[in-house]
């Protein structure tokens, strides 16, 4: 407060010498400093407004130009506020610069081009650098999370490196069978799509500079058939004039698991496993059947968890090197990242390189790149799918087994001995060698002509260049138990993915009239996406157990198995043309429209051009007489927007009609297996007028500052439809085919509110509270699905899948049995409907078992029984970032949650269920033994005669969280000592990830992508200290 | 503007937009793998000789999945049988006769026969068109195509009555609203086809290609063809005409009946057709390489074929009764047919015995004529589907086409040599026709035990109500007249607006 005070009267001050004022040249001097932290900003630019003179700032933030009396000044620095100053004395001035990042002059990236977020008419949201090294993490994605309002950001997985994929989903889905990721923009140029393979963790977080997130359709649509779900745009930290300096980073951390599920030990295992056994007629194990003995001779027995969870170390090392003159600038960085998996045995190690430069070749020419190199090592396990995670074999192993035998030989489970063959986790972990090494070069060059005063041209040509090798050997290894690997296995496979880019935009920018402002953009661009690649495998009898493909040298006595394979080609050619205008009238009024051609090698020729237009309109009611005069608020624009986008979503050649190859017939004296012939023919129908999916989206918005811009607001309401969606429709058998064919069918409805907030809650000199709160809220419907059946997805171990589509209600709701509680006795049996159809209720149901609803009333339990049990998506998503500085201190506390959000927990279907002798978890000790006893948890049996496992709302949770994502805790040693030291800033910072999380999901961890829970990777909860010094 | 127009910049970006990709043509990729698309497939004769394998594929399923139960459950010779409850609940519908649209051995029958016929259509559209072709091969080719058309829409017709026809490629939108064509335009395309066929198909194949269809075969199947539509006078002299010719095509009887079902003898001399099978391995599949009814018709749980022996298709009392026997037991059958055609109680393999009742078989019978041994499963590698061949045709039918239709008196030495392969005295001469056509249908049951023609036989004879009248003397008191062709399965009307159902569905 008292800064302001004194900056008023320093203005006050100065407007008493107005009147003085007349053309006269004087030297004016002074600093430039950032308000929130009070360091001097380097290479901050002052110009004289109206002229081509400028300077900048030097090393302590210093200026001197000459200028006329009664002139202005305006000062800018990247990433905040410009700041406009009236000289009328040569008194040195003092220059406070305001970050911009919350402020309505913060610039925002748009596709081909920036613009002022004060003169946005579409709906952008953005994230600055601080936001996204904030937290620990390899996919610069997951820094999203919580602090973006629209965007859902869900980790799969706590897999080290981000390896098991992000999922970003802005504002909802818009496709049933193509993707749902957004276009990822990096310095201009867009990233093809890899679907559920990450595609951000090749870049090191301390690189991005920012993060813009092209919400409506009006941003989105100059990328026209790639931008239905949103395009998000990233900025990478480039040099600046006359500021040259050195960061280093360097953080070290532990990562632990957060919760851990607590299994039976040995004592109760044996006791819980024989009777589930008597319950099932079966005769107990040997090994289990005396409890004393088993508790004698295992005490509590292997806890799994323990053996396969660890401390995992974690560390980062970034250091950034900037430069630059008036005629040349350039950025230099280079990382390491190195994360051990809390899951034994995994880990992830990337080093990244990046050079950014930029040189003014003359007044009108100006040439630049953007260069990024880099190359990750992950050496991962399965922990992703419904049998093999590694996560739920080691809760179902018995505490009975152990991972290994006294003299150090594998152990695990024996079918014989404990009636459980399962793999040994540690063994699956220890023996398979599952190396994925991936290289990515991804850069451009540029050149930006100025053809005209207000007319440039600009030429850019990258490409982005992923290399990849997956190397899986898992060589015989004896074991006394758990299904070892008999036989040696080795593959690899190493692909090279080219992309490459050609652009070219012509840009007019001009003022006229005063009050008129016109910037347009025309451009062409042409992308082409390639693949090549190669693979490998051998499984028998291997020689030597060395990961070697040679034949020569390493020639198995015995190959069972072996494949080879090349292939390479055109996965898509894409070629486009977009133009957009932007209007601007008196800063009050704002128009844009743009359109973007769209043709694909990948449509039909009838259909091989698609056009995406769209408008949008703001207006600044804050600029206008009426809105003068209500002094409390600083700043009210409303905005409105309605455009298209598409989504590819068509394969190569899918307009073609393809030969089946796979039919055999046989001829011949075939007595055995002989006389096979090879055959050929169609097997699915076509659609010669296949197209991409259509997505229109209206967009109304207000954005503004009040209360002496203490608190900002921006709020968007939104609808989205997504028509002509791609779905695979049977045909008719009598075309001779039977595989579905795509058509452009059926329509999906996104609705939805976007808010955030910022508050400026305390401001003084000593003690700053900032508070920044989002909220996003959207509602998902399948409007129709047209030609198409309904779609069954996700765990497919009972028939049907666990997750459904169907017209009117959320896609991929979870779709299963409702139940009705616990038999309580055989009187309740015999009044209810057969629990599974075809059998005798006496022998396939009892007394403990669940009660299924017979939702249609037949009687019979079946198929048709089946309902809308819950879905994934969350009632609302949010994120809270309190931020307070002390002096030097700065903590902020970063809380993210969901509300609303099922989660079918099918870890549960293992735990609880006893599969194949398995371990229970702990709740079963509250199993149901007699009338009265559980209302909830069944009878133990082993082979379930019931159904009690089917896919049931017994499985559904609440998966609502809240979490406590970040809380970090900095110190800026004081500027004298750091002047002792020769270094310009240092900052010493402890961090806590994960720190605490609230929530009623009894698996390991809520934040679950898809809703289903299969016994994933959970996430750790990391505790880091770091320093960041600047040279 | 002068000084603009001038300007290098303005040069250099005319000599950045030369060389802009702005081809149209760039966006046309052939698809890498040329045969990825029906327009780049069709060009080596080696292209067009798959295609008519692929055309052969859906026999495979046909008769593993579909055609028994139409041919021997639905008829008075049959019923189901098997492990009882819910083991094969479509069968038993079809068995009961209380068959709805929706029964999934209906819809094989219907789709597997379309896909035959697409590719039949493919073939004899395209193959004359490949660039460079041995003559002979191709004539072969489309030949094959004409005649498995036929055969698949002989399948069709005579189990929905009136279906869809069409002789083009279709494309998805025609397929969606393609109306019923009647049974004689289809019955007419049948005809067409293999008059075609008989000229184009060569009379003998030697080595890998034995098992391909004949000029012969085409023959046989046409007489076949014309009985069944009522035409005499055709049918007899078709078939006098493979008769007349037999050496050419290399047919005769084997001296033993069992001949005919043996893995040695496949494709031998009394073969005109059959669906072609080899070892599946693993489990059964309607759509493997393997035939099934292994599996399916050998004596329930008694281990003596792979995977145990599920006992389907069990022959039914009302058939037994009709072998000639010399005492009151079956034992005393004089008909050497049976022992080759189905097992009684008290037949024995190595050291097992039929016993005198099984679970679904009360009265211990069950199909034979399939019966690989889980010892002789040769090269079968512990599948559970078998290598041996299924007949569509026999040398013994064309004979018997021939007697039915050249009546007593020219029939007779034809009727006769295979009741004289089965130990059967020779008939009676001076028979009226009605007794004529009792005693070949008689003939014909036993001839073809368990070779899916008595529904056929049943429903062609020259009385319209024989089928019904014979079908609910045998017990199967449930059929009515509706029950001469099958429901049109509704997936398929759900499709398409236009297919009409038959009535009483």
């Amino acid at each position: 407060m008292k800064l302001k005070v004194s900056l008023l009267c320093l203005g006050f001050f100065l407007g008493t010498f107005l009147h003085q004022a007349y053309a006269q040249n004087l030297n004016a001097s002074g600093s430039v400093k950032s308000k929130t932290t009070g360091d001097p900003l380097v290479g901050a630019t002052v110009n004289v407004k109206g002229t081509k003179n400028s300077v900048v700032t030097d090393a302590s933030g210093n200026f001197s130009i000459s200028i006329q009396k009664g002139a202005s000044l305006v000062f800018t620095y990247t990433g905040m506020g410009a700041v406009e100053y009236k000289v009328n004395t040569a008194t040195p001035i003092l220059i406070q610069m305001e970050d911009a990042n919350k402020s309505m002059n913060e610039v925002v990236v748009i596709g081909y081009g920036a613009k002022k977020r004060r003169d946005l008419s579409t709906s952008i949201s953005s994230i600055s650098a601080k936001e996204i090294t904030a937290a620990p993490v390899a996919d610069a994605a997951q820094a999203l999370q919580g602090r973006v309002s629209g965007v859902t950001i869900v980790q799969g997985s706590g897999a080290p490196g981000g390896t098991g994929g992000t999922g970003i989903k802005i504002r909802g889905i818009s496709s049933l069978t193509g993707t749902n990721n957004p276009l990822i923009v990096i310095d201009g140029y867009p990233l093809p799509d890899q679907q559920s393979d990450n595609v951000l963790n090749s870049f090191g977080t301390g690189e991005i500079e920012s993060i813009d997130v092209l919400k409506d359709a009006a941003a989105a649509s100059i990328y026209g058939v790639r931008a239905s779900n949103g395009v998000i745009m990233i900025t990478t930290k480039r040099g600046k004039a006359g500021k040259s300096g050195l960061t280093v980073d360097i953080y070290r951390g532990i990562q632990q698991a957060w919760q851990l599920p607590t299994m039976l030990d040995a004592r109760e295992y044996a006791i819980l496993n024989t009777e589930a056994r008597i319950a099932s007629g079966l005769t107990p194990i040997a090994k289990l059947a005396d409890f004393n003995a088993i508790e004698n001779q295992f005490g509590k027995g292997t806890n799994w968890m323990n053996e396969i969870f660890r401390r995992a170390a974690m560390q980062n090392v970034t250091l950034t090197a900037t430069g630059g003159s008036d005629k040349a600038q350039y950025l230099f960085s280079a990382g390491y990242f190195k994360q051990d998996g809390i899951l034994y045995k995994t880990d992830y190690e990337r080093f990244n390189l990046r050079f950014n430069g930029d040189v003014k070749v003359n007044s009108k020419i100006k040439i630049g790149n953007s260069l990024s190199m880099s190359k990750f090592i992950e050496h991962g396990t399965d922990t992703y799918t419904a049998f093999n995670s590694i996560v739920l074999l080691a809760q179902t192993a018995p505490p009975t087994v152990q991972p290994r035998n006294t003299d150090g030989t594998y152990a695990g489970g024996n079918g014989s001995t404990d009636g459980f063959n399962e793999p040994n986790p540690i063994y699956q972990l220890e023996v398979p060698h599952n190396k994925n090494i991936k290289y990515r070069i991804s850069g451009n060059i540029y050149t930006e002509i100025n053809l005209m005063k207000e007319l440039k041209f600009k030429a850019m040509f990258g490409g982005d260049f992923n290399y990849q090798e997956i190397n899986n050997f898992s060589p015989a290894t004896p074991s006394t138990g758990g299904r070892p690997f008999i036989q040696t296995g080795y593959s690899v496979q190493k692909g090279l993915y080219p992309d490459y880019l050609a652009e070219y935009t012509l840009t007019y920018d001009k003022s006229f009239w005063k009050k008129h402002k016109i910037n347009a953009v025309a451009g062409y661009t042409f992308q082409e996406n390639k693949y090549s690649y190669v693979v490998a495998g051998r499984g028998g009898n291997f020689t030597q157990n060395i990961p070697v493909l040679n034949d020569v040298i390493f020639r198995p006595t015995d190959i069972s198995q072996t494949y080879n394979g090349a292939e390479d080609g055109v996965n898509s050619r894409l070629m486009s043309y977009f133009g957009r205008v932007n209007y601007d009238y008196d800063n009050r009024g704002f128009l844009g429209i743009s359109v973007r051609r769209d043709g694909s090698s990948n449509f039909a020729p009838k259909n091989k051009f698609a056009i995406f237009p769209s408008i949008s309109a703001a207006w600044r009611l804050s600029q206008e007489k009426f809105m003068q005069n209500i002094k409390w608020v600083d700043e009210f624009k409303m905005r409105a927007s309605f455009g298209y986008t598409g989504n590819p979503n068509v394969a190569a050649n899918a307009y073609l009609q393809s030969i089946n190859q796979s039919f055999q017939y046989t001829f011949g004296n075939s007595s055995g297996s002989g006389g096979v012939v090879g055959g050929a023919a169609p097997s699915r129908s076509y659609n010669p007028d296949i197209k991409w999916e259509k997505n229109e989206q209206l967009d109304i918005g207000f954005d503004g500052s009040v209360l002496g811009n203490r608190l900002g607001f921006s709020v968007d309401v939104y609808q989205r439809r997504s028509k002509d969606l791609i779905l695979y429709v049977a045909p008719p058998f009598v075309s001779g085919t039977y595989e579905s064919v795509p058509f452009n069918t059926g329509t999906l409805q996104n609705r939805g509110i976007d808010i955030s907030l910022n508050g400026k809650i305390v401001t003084h000199n000593e003690f700053n509270w900032n508070a920044n709160a989002i909220l996003s809220t959207y509602k998902n419907k399948v409007v129709s699905l047209g030609l198409a059946a309904p779609l069954d997805n996700g765990f497919t171990r009972i028939t049907g899948g666990s997750l459904r589509t169907t017209q009117g209600l959320p896609a991929n709701y979870f779709y299963g049995f409702v139940t009705e509680g616990i038999f309580q006795t055989w009187a309740e049996v015999a009044a209810h409907a057969v629990q599974t159809a075809g059998t005798d209720p006496t022998t396939s149901t009892a007394p403990g078992d669940i009660k299924f609803k017979d939702i249609n009333g037949d009687g019979i339990i079946n198929d048709q029984d089946r309902a809308n049990i819950g879905n994934a998506n969350p009632t609302f998503t949010y994120g809270l970032t309190n931020t307070f500085t002390y002096k030097n201190f700065e903590l902020s506390v970063f809380v993210q949650g969901s509300q609303g959000n099922k989660v079918l927990n099918f870890s549960r279907w293992y735990t609880e269920g006893g599969v194949s002798n398995g371990n229970y978890s702990n709740d079963v000790i509250g199993r149901w033994t007699a009338a009265g006893t559980s209302s909830k948890m069944p009878r133990l049996t082993l082979n379930d005669p019931n159904g009690n496992n089917r896919v049931s709302d017994r499985f559904v949770e609440d998966g609502s969280y809240l979490r406590i994502k970040n809380v970090r805790f900095a110190y800026t040693i004081p500027t004298k000592w750091a002047d002792r030291m020769k270094l310009k800033k240092t900052q010493l910072y402890l961090s806590a990830q994960n720190l605490i999380t609230l929530t009623n999901y009894s698996g390991m961890d809520p934040e679950i992508g898809g809703g289903v829970d299969l016994g994933f990777y959970p996430q750790a909860r990391t505790l880091l200290v770091g320093v960041t010094v600047d040279f | 503007m002068k000084k603009i127009f001038l300007s290098p910049y303005i040069i250099l970006f005319f000599i950045a937009l030369f060389f802009t990709q702005c081809k149209k043509s760039l966006l046309t990729i052939e698809p890498t793998i040329p045969i990825n698309s029906v327009d780049n497939f069709y060009k080596t004769e080696a292209e067009a000789i798959a295609a008519v394998n692929a055309t052969y594929t859906p026999l495979s399923a046909i008769y593993n999945g579909s055609a028994w139960h139409f041919g021997d459950i639905m008829s008075d010779d049959c019923d189901l049988g098997g492990g009882g409850g819910g083991d094969g609940l479509e069968t038993a519908e079809l068995d009961n006769f209380n068959v709805t649209p929706f029964n999934p051995i209906i819809n094989t029958m219907w789709a597997q026969c379309y896909y035959g016929i697409l590719r039949a259509n493919l073939v004899i559209e395209r193959v004359p068109l490949v660039p460079v072709m041995n003559a002979s091969t191709r004539n072969r080719s489309i030949g094959e195509g004409r005649f498995l058309r036929a055969l698949y829409y002989y399948h069709l017709v005579r189990v929905f009555g009136d279906i869809p026809l069409y002789t083009n490629v279709i494309t998805a939108d025609q397929s969606s609203t393609i109306t019923r064509s009647s049974k004689q335009d289809v019955y007419n395309q049948i005809i067409a086809d293999l008059k075609v066929a008989e000229t184009l198909l060569p009379n003998t194949y030697v080595g890998d290609n034995k098992g391909r269809a004949t000029a012969g075969t085409a023959k046989g199947l046409l007489a076949s063809v014309y009985l069944t539509t009522g035409d005499k006078t055709n049918a007899a002299a078709k078939a006098k005409e493979v008769i007349d010719n037999k050496a050419l095509y290399g047919y005769d009887l084997w001296t033993d009946y069992g001949d005919n079902f043996k893995l040695e003898n496949e494709n031998g001399k009394e073969s005109l057709f059959e669906v072609q099978y080899r070892s599946g391995g693993g489990q059964w599949s309607d759509y493997g390489a393997g035939q099934k009814m292994n599996t399916f018709f050998a004596p329930r749980a008694q281990d003596i074929v792979q995977s145990s022996g599920y006992g389907w298709n069990v022959p039914t009392k009302n058939f037994i009764d009709t072998y000639d026997k010399s005492g009151v037991a079956y034992s005393t059958i004089t008909d050497k047919r049976r022992n080759a055609s189905m097992w009684i109680p008290g037949d024995t393999y190595g050291s097992y015995t039929q016993p005198a009742s099984l679970v679904g078989s009360p009265m211990g019978l069950n199909v034979k004529k399939y019966f690989v041994p889980v010892a002789n499963t040769l090269g079968d590698n512990g599948g559970w589907t078998c290598a041996l061949n299924v007949p569509i045709m026999r040398y013994a039918e064309v004979l018997l086409v021939y007697a039915e239709a050249a009546g007593p008196t020219l029939g007779k030495a034809a009727i006769d040599q295979v009741r004289a392969r089965a130990g059967l005295p020779a008939l009676a001469t001076g028979l009226s026709d009605a007794q004529w056509l009792t005693a070949v249908y008689k003939e014909r049951r036993l001839e073809f035990a368990f070779e899916m023609h008595r529904w056929y036989d049943l429903l062609r004879h020259p009385d319209p109500t024989y089928f019904l009248t014979v079908m609910r003397a045998a017990g199967k008191t449930n059929i009515q007249a509706k029950h001469r062709y099958m429901p049109i399965p509704q997936g398929e009307r759900d499709k398409n607006p236009n297919l009409t159902q038959n009535d009483g569905y």
